[in-house]
């Protein structure tokens, strides 16, 4: 089973009146999986809606393996989705839940059941087909509406932060099996999550979404190492922008080393403990520079340091990019 | 420890409610029952065939036909109504639900007597098309009022589900909406029902002197109580129907 291409062209939306997507494109290779990010209001969850048809567009084309499926009625265009809520229907027993897709497909009872309980063992279900979906905990409820979600043999699977709800543990658990079931079946699949290292873990490439346009698209640590924006550099963390003539240079505060002597001589004015790492913030010149340190070695506020911007990790920004900051204020 | 306390509780509350029944269903059966005497000195059917001897009997299967039309109709035009209020896809909907609910402000009588007038001149007074369309005025907002309670957002998201697990829009109604909604669709039939069937005002205003359930029981409350507990008998019967009906029915889970 090979992945469809997903192509989605000059996309606008403009759902009671306030444009969500502004001429958005955005090309998944077939039989990959992308994380899609951004913060909340980027417009990530209108994106899926819209190209599993829930959100009508204004203009732009959405292709799928090529086809224009952007006219196409919402249940005709073989997209299944794995909505932030396990949405389970209530009446039908978890098998039932899973085989829904086969049933409207006209597969007959027993031949739909035996496809749901071998899709539920894929998911870690195996032996809970005909209980009440309103026994199961949360993890369990989105396990059986991932298993609804490929039982339905879809051409593309969306998933809208499919483990916003879970605890830690269950948020891992789900995101191997997520990640392993992709890889099996070669599925295009885009996976919706406005948080960056689980973007890095479950996606094979990222796709950055800010105010309704993908801003860079690419494999993950392009996006952690070398942004394109300041906008991207500061949603992915990379918290040192330093303006050097018309340019702007880029480090991730990791990469940031402190010393006793040598470097650019800098004041701690803030020094906070973080578990596995004291986030460190130095004044140098007026310019606010932020480094991650191992908690023995971390220096306390007041104290003077040395500053060193290792030359195999500084990052120039693309000229002309770095003035749009202010786009990502809270990222 | 809930539970344990639960049981005892609804023995009391069932018993609160049934043994005023029994007493009815006592005093129906009594021929003769005199004071001081606790229990009555002679049963007998002779409430039962006063109170067949009537229009009572008349009177059932209009009240009956009324009620059942009158709330399947409600369910039919409330439907549309209630989703959108309940979906808020009104920029305003205060002024609509003040429409909705200004019918239950006046008395039925008045409500009747207002609609009498333009069924003379339409030729309709008296007819069970009449009385439906005079009882609908003010059973509609009882069931709009209550599909709002179970349409909204999470019914549209079991639809959306539906949509992309390739269900037709004939299918997702009867496999989706229909049983995701049924316990508020029984309980806001059993609603309207009951509207109707206990209306007094507006059958009397409307009905023409068509005999009505309610209208004819009236008279003999106070009269002859054997009479009157016999017809309210025959008053309960359909509504306990229609209650275990939708007890039934909110059984299967939202």
């Amino acid at each position: 089973m090979n992945g469809y291409e997903l192509d989605c062209r000059d996309l606008s939306v403009s759902p009671g009146g306030s444009p969500v997507l502004r001429e958005l494109s955005l090309t998944i290779s077939a039989g990959s999986r992308t994380a899609l990010v951004g913060p909340s209001g980027a417009g990530k969850t209108t994106l899926l809606r819209a190209i599993s048809g829930l959100q009508p567009i204004e203009t732009g084309a959405i292709l799928l393996g090529g086809e224009p499926i952007h006219q196409r009625a919402v249940h005709r265009r073989a997209i299944a989705v794995v909505f932030q809520e396990p949405r389970l229907l209530p009446h039908l027993d978890v098998q039932d839940n899973v085989a829904l897709a086969l049933r409207a497909a006209g597969v007959g009872r027993s031949e739909r059941r035996r496809l749901a309980g071998a899709q539920l063992e894929e998911v870690g279900l195996g032996g809970r087909a005909k209980q009440r979906v309103q026994g199961l905990s949360g993890g369990e409820q989105q396990r059986v509406a991932l298993a609804r979600a490929l039982c339905a043999d879809p051409r593309l699977l969306l998933l809208d932060e499919p483990l916003a709800a879970l605890d830690p543990n269950r948020r891992a658990a789900l995101r191997r099996v997520i990640v392993e079931l992709q890889q099996r079946r070669r599925l295009t699949t885009v996976i919706v999550t406005h948080d960056h290292s689980e973007a890095a873990e479950l996606g094979q490439q990222i796709a950055l979404m800010l105010e309704g346009r993908i801003v860079q698209h690419d494999e993950p640590r392009a996006l952690f190492e070398r942004p394109v924006s300041a906008a991207v550099a500061r949603f992915f963390g990379v918290a040192n922008l330093i303006p050097e003539g018309s340019d702007t240079l880029a480090i991730r505060p990791e990469h940031v080393r402190l010393s006793r002597d040598g470097g650019l001589r800098g004041t701690v004015v803030e020094a906070v403990y973080a578990g596995d790492h004291v986030r460190v913030a130095i004044d140098s010149d007026g310019q606010r520079l932020h480094a991650h340190v191992a908690p023995p070695d971390a220096p306390r506020a007041g104290e003077q340091v040395g500053v060193i911007l290792p030359d195999e990790h500084l990052w120039r920004l693309p000229s002309g990019r770095s003035g749009d900051a202010a786009e990502v204020a809270d990222g | 420890m809930a539970e344990r306390l639960s049981r005892p509780a609804a023995g009391v509350l069932a018993a609160l409610v049934a043994v005023p029944l029994l007493a009815l269903v006592v005093r129906a059966f009594a021929d003769e029952w005199r004071a001081p005497a606790l229990v009555p000195q002679q049963f007998g059917l002779r409430g039962v065939e006063v109170a067949f001897s009537g229009s009572s009997g008349e009177a059932f299967g209009n009240s009956l036909v009324v009620a059942l039309a009158a709330a399947a109709l409600a369910l039919l035009l409330a439907w549309p109504a209630a989703r959108v209020l309940g979906e808020r896809r009104l920029r305003h909907p205060a002024p609509v639900f003040l429409l909705l609910a200004m019918p239950l402000l006046v008395p039925s009588y008045a409500v009747g007597t207002g609609l009498t007038e333009w069924f003379i001149r339409l030729d309709l007074d008296g007819t069970l098309p009449a009385l439906v369309a005079g009882h609908l005025t003010f059973v509609l907002p009882y069931v709009i009022l209550v599909l709002l309670s179970g349409f909204g957002p999470r019914l549209t998201a079991l639809e959306e589900v539906a949509q992309v697990n390739g269900l037709s829009p004939l299918r997702r109604m009867l496999w989706v909406t229909l049983p995701a909604a049924a316990p508020t669709v029984g309980a806001a039939a059993l609603i309207g029902f009951l509207v109707s069937w206990s209306d007094y005002g507006t059958s009397l205003a409307v009905g023409g002197g068509r005999p009505m359930l309610p209208v004819v029981l009236l008279p003999f409350v106070g009269a002859d109580p054997q009479v009157a507990a016999t017809l309210a008998l025959l008053f309960l019967a359909p509504a306990v129907a229609v209650l275990a009906l939708a007890v039934r029915a909110g059984r299967m889970p939202l």
